[in-house]
C-alpha cells in the first residue's frame, strides 16, 4: 500500500429511491452529503423534480484521511426549519478499497438508508473510484511487463471509463491500459 | 445513463369504474418493484435478428458442357434430428465459386443450441426460369452439406464462418467437395435507441381529495387497428405538472421514427382500474420536432359522442436524443467471452452415489443424472462464449480425502488448479469425485460465491473482456441464508452472474428470496444492498414436464445481466481492426 496521508476518492452520488419524510414520500428539494467522521466532504444539488426519487448524478473529487473506515452519506432535505436529514449509510471502505479487483475498478455501490430511529428508508446509489496517484501509476506501469505480480501489490493498469451524465450522448472509445 | 421502461405485458387498461386514491404504500410498492424491474431488465430483447450471407469456394463441377450453378438452403435441425428450411439463396449461374446476394434471416437466442445445416445444389439448366422457391430439391444434383451452431459464426471476431462441404453420408467424405463461408450480421435496426424525458403540465385532476397520481404508457400502433403496449413511466405521485425520468424506447420496438405512437396519461389507482386523463398520437420524429421547438402538445379526450376535447394538459420533450446501443452480439463478436464456472452439491442429502435412487448415482447404461443434465445442457451452450474452454469446477459439503469437510474444493482432486477441460473435463471431473469425496454437511453456498468473485475479481487486474457466470447445482435447503445474501451483494458489484439449479424434492422457498424476479433487491448485514439482480434460480422438477428446458429458463436473463453490467461502466466493444476469415 502506497504511503499517503490521505486517499482521493472519485464519488459520484446517483439517486435515491423511496426517500421519505414522516413515512410520506418526499416531494422535492433532497439532496446528499457526503462525510467522513463528522467534516462535510461535499454535497449534491437539490432534486426539485425527483420527489422520492431524486436524481443527482454528480461527481466529486473527495480526499478521505489513510485510517478512515467509513463513509457516510446523507440524504437531506430542506424544510421550513432548516435542513434535515431523512436517511443515512455508512459505506465501508473496504467496499471499495482492496479486495481482488484493480484499485481503480469503478464500484457502483448501494446501500439501505435508515432514519433517525433506525427504520428503513429507502436506498442510496453511488459509485466509487479511488484515484491513484501520478507517481504510484507510473510504477504500476512498469511492474505491468513483469511476469507475476509479487505478492501483496495490486496491480492498477487497466481501469474502465467512468459513466457519463445523462443528457450527454459522448459516444467514447474504451481503452485498455 | 439513462433506464429503460418496457410492458410487453400490459394489456388493455380498464378505464372508469369508482375513482379509488391508492394508499400510499401500494404506490410506493409499485414504483420501488417497478424502477427496479426495468433496470433490471435493461435493453432486454426478446431475440435478435441475424442475416446471414453465404459464398462457396472450388465447389465441384457437375455440369459437362459448362459450370454448376449453385444454389444454398440452409436449415434448422430439430432435436429430433429434422430439418427445417429456413431459406434459400438465389442461383448463381455459372460458378464454382458464387457469393449468394439472398440473405437468410435466423433468430438468434442465446438461451438454446441452434444447429443449422447448409446444403449447395447445382441447379438444372431447365430449371433457370422457375422460382426458386418452387424449386424441387430432390431434382437436384447435391453438391455439399456442412453444419455448425448459430453461435459458432456469431462469437467469431469477423462474424465468419467456413466450413468444409461434404457428402451426404460421411463415408464419401473423402474427395473435396469445396467449402462455405457464412457470415453472420445482426440487422441494424436492434442497435437505435431513444432516450426521452417526458414532462406534463396542467394535468386534469382525477382525484376528489387529492391530487392525480400519474403516468404515461406508450403504445405503437399496428396495422389492424389496434395497439400494442411499448412501455410506460412510473408513477409520480400528487402532481399535475409531473416530469417522469428517462424514458429509453429501441427501434425494435417503435418500428421506425415516422411510425405513429399512442401516448396516454392515467391517474395511478390501486384497483388497477386507472383513469386515463388525456391522450394524443405522436411518432418520434414528432416528438424530437417537440424537443427542438421548445413547445407542448396538447392532450386530448375522447368524448362518448365521439367528439374530440382538447384538455388544458399539455406534454413536452425536455431531453431528446438517439444513441446506438451496443448488442450482446455486438460485445460477443469482438472478443468479450462468457467464463463458464460449475460448483456441484455434495452434501448427504443426496442420497449414497452407489444406490440407484441417490441424485448422484452414475448409471451404467449412460443414463445422466439430473447433476450431469444440467451440467451438459448449460454447458454445452455457453462454451461457445469461451475461448480456451477451460472451466473452473468446484463441489461443496463433502469430506475430503484428508478428512475435512469442505465447502468449497476442487472437482479435479487437485490443491492448486481448479480448472477443467471443456465440458467433457467437468463431468469426468465430478464422476472421478464421487469415489474420492465422501458425502457430508450442511449445505453453505457462501464460500464457492466467494471464491468464484474472487477469480472474477481478479480477472479484472488482466484484461475487462470476461464475464463469469457462476453454475450452483443443489438438492437442499441452506445453512448460511444470510451469508449467502451477503456474498450475492458484494459480487453484484462485478462481471459475475450465478444460476443455481435444485435437484430432487426439497422445498427451495429459499432460493427464491436469492432469486430477485419478485423485485426485492437483496439486503447484506451490513445493509448493502445489490447494485443489480445476478442471480437466477431453476428448480429441475418445475421444468421437467414443460417444454422449456431447464437451461432456456436459467440462461434467457443472461445477455441482460452482461449487458446491465457493461452498459453502466461505459464499456464498448472493441473496434474491428481487421476483417478475417477463420475457422
Amino acid at each position: 500500500m502506497f504511503s499517503m496521508a490521505s486517499s482521493t476518492l472519485e464519488i459520484t452520488v446517483i439517486s435515491g429511491e423511496d426517500i421519505r419524510n414522516n413515512r410520506k414520500p418526499v416531494k422535492k428539494n433532497a439532496f446528499a452529503v457526503i462525510r467522513t467522521d463528522s467534516q462535510p466532504l461535499c454535497r449534491t444539488e437539490m432534486d426539485k423534480d425527483g420527489g422520492s426519487y431524486p436524481y443527482w448524478n454528480e461527481k466529486h473529487n473527495v480526499e478521505i484521511p489513510q485510517h478512515a473506515r467509513f463513509i457516510t452519506v446523507e440524504v437531506q432535505c430542506k424544510t421550513s426549519a432548516g435542513d434535515k436529514t431523512l436517511g443515512m449509510a455508512r459505506i465501508p471502505v473496504s467496499d471499495f478499497v482492496g479486495g481482488f479487483v484493480p484499485q481503480s475498478y469503478l464500484h457502483f455501490l448501494s446501500y439501505r438508508l435508515r432514519n433517525s430511529n433506525g427504520e428503513r428508508n429507502g436506498i442510496i446509489n453511488v459509485s466509487v473510484k479511488a484515484k491513484v496517484p501520478e507517481y504510484a501509476a507510473s510504477s504500476c506501469s512498469s511492474t505491468a511487463t513483469t511476469i507475476g505480480v509479487p505478492f501483496g501489490k495490486t496491480p492498477c493498469y487497466g481501469g474502465v471509463v467512468p459513466g457519463v451524465p445523462v443528457g450527454v450522448p459522448i459516444m467514447k472509445q474504451y481503452y485498455q491500459g | 445513463m439513462g433506464n429503460c421502461f418496457s410492458d410487453v405485458q400490459g394489456g388493455k387498461q380498464a378505464v372508469g369504474g369508482v375513482q379509488r386514491k391508492p394508499t400510499a404504500a401500494t404506490t410506493m410498492t409499485h414504483n420501488d418493484a417497478v424502477d427496479f424491474f426495468y433496470r433490471s431488465q435493461g435493453f432486454q430483447q426478446l431475440f435478435t435478428q441475424i442475416e446471414l450471407s453465404l459464398s462457396a469456394f472450388n465447389l465441384c463441377d457437375r455440369d459437362i458442357t459448362s459450370k454448376s450453378d449453385p444454389m444454398a438452403v440452409v436449415y434448422a435441425k430439430k432435436i429430433d434430428g429434422k430439418l427445417d428450411e429456413l431459406g434459400r439463396t438465389e442461383v448463381v449461374l455459372n460458378s464454382l465459386n458464387p457469393t449468394w446476394i439472398e440473405k437468410v434471416t435466423v433468430a438468434f437466442h442465446f438461451e438454446i443450441m441452434q444447429p443449422l445445416v447448409f446444403h449447395v445444389y447445382d441447379i438444372d439448366t431447365k430449371y433457370y426460369n422457375v422460382p426458386v422457391k418452387t424449386l424441387k430439391l430432390e431434382d437436384q444434383d447435391f453438391l455439399g452439406e456442412a453444419t455448425c451452431v448459430l453461435s459458432e459464426i456469431v462469437t467469431k471476431q469477423s462474424r465468419s464462418l467456413t466450413l468444409n462441404l461434404h457428402g451426404k453420408s460421411r463415408h464419401t467424405g473423402l474427395r473435396n467437395l469445396g467449402v462455405l463461408t457464412i457470415h453472420a450480421e445482426e440487422l441494424v435496426a436492434s442497435r437505435s435507441a431513444v432516450e426521452m424525458i417526458l414532462r406534463c403540465s396542467y394535468l386534469d385532476n382525477k382525484d376528489l381529495f387529492s391530487k392525480s397520481d400519474p403516468f404515461l404508457k406508450v403504445s405503437r400502433i399496428v396495422e389492424s387497428g389496434g395497439s400494442i403496449p411499448i412501455c410506460k413511466t412510473e408513477v409520480v405521485n400528487n402532481n399535475l405538472n409531473p416530469t417522469w425520468k428517462p424514458l429509453c424506447m429501441s427501434m425494435q420496438q417503435f418500428g421506425s421514427k415516422e411510425n405513429p405512437l399512442i401516448i396516454e396519461c392515467f391517474d395511478f389507482n390501486s384497483s388497477g382500474n386507472h383513469v386515463l386523463i388525456g391522450k394524443l398520437q405522436k411518432s418520434v420524429a414528432d416528438l424530437e420536432k417537440l424537443h427542438k421547438g421548445r413547445s407542448g402538445a396538447s392532450l386530448t379526450l375522447t368524448s362518448h359522442h365521439g367528439h374530440e376535447k382538447v384538455l388544458k394538459g399539455q406534454l413536452f420533450v425536455d431531453q431528446f436524443f438517439e444513441k446506438e446501443q451496443y448488442s450482446f452480439l455486438d460485445y460477443i463478436s469482438s472478443g468479450f467471452e462468457l467464463n463458464f464456472m460449475v460448483a456441484v452439491d455434495f452434501t448427504a442429502s443426496n442420497g449414497n452415489p452407489r444406490n440407484p435412487d441417490s441424485l448422484h448415482y452414475i448409471d451404467p447404461s449412460g443414463r445422466l443424472n439430473s447433476y450431469q443434465k444440467a451440467i451438459i445442457d448449460v454447458g454445452e451452450v455457453i462454451q461457445f462464449y469461451d475461448s480456451d474452454k477451460r472451466f473452473p469446477a468446484w463441489g461443496f459439503g463433502g469430506r475430503t480425502s484428508d478428512g475435512t469437510i469442505s465447502h468449497c474444493f476442487n472437482l479435479n482432486g487437485s490443491a492448486g488448479s481448479f480448472e477443467a477441460e471443456g465440458v467433457e473435463g467437468i463431468m469426468t471431473a465430478y464422476a472421478s469425485a464421487l469415489h474420492n469425496v465422501a458425502l457430508a454437511g450442511p449445505t453453505l453456498f457462501g464460500q464457492v460465491i466467494n471464491t468464484a468473485a474472487q477469480t472474477a475479481g481478479q480477472s479484472l487486474s488482466y484484461n475487462s473482456n470476461k464475464y463469469f457466470v457462476l453454475l450452483i447445482i443443489t438438492d437442499g435447503v441452506l445453512t448460511d441464508l444470510q451469508e449467502t445474501k451477503d456474498a450475492l451483494v458484494k459480487a453484484s458489484d462485478l462481471p459475475l452472474s450465478i444460476l443455481i439449479v435444485g435437484v430432487g424434492g426439497a422445498d427451495f422457498g429459499q432460493m427464491e428470496v436469492l432469486d430477485a424476479d419478485n423485485g426485492q433487491r437483496l439486503e447484506s448485514s451490513t445493509g448493502r444492498v445489490a447494485t443489480h439482480d445476478i442471480v437466477q434460480f431453476v428448480s429441475m422438477r418445475d421444468v421437467h414436464g414443460g417444454r422449456i428446458s431447464v437451461v432456456q429458463a436459467l440462461l434467457e436473463e443472461l445477455p441482460g445481466q452482461f449487458l446491465t453490467y457493461m452498459r453502466r461502466r461505459d464499456i464498448k466493444p472493441r473496434p474491428l481492426h481487421v476483417a478475417q476469415t477463420s475457422g
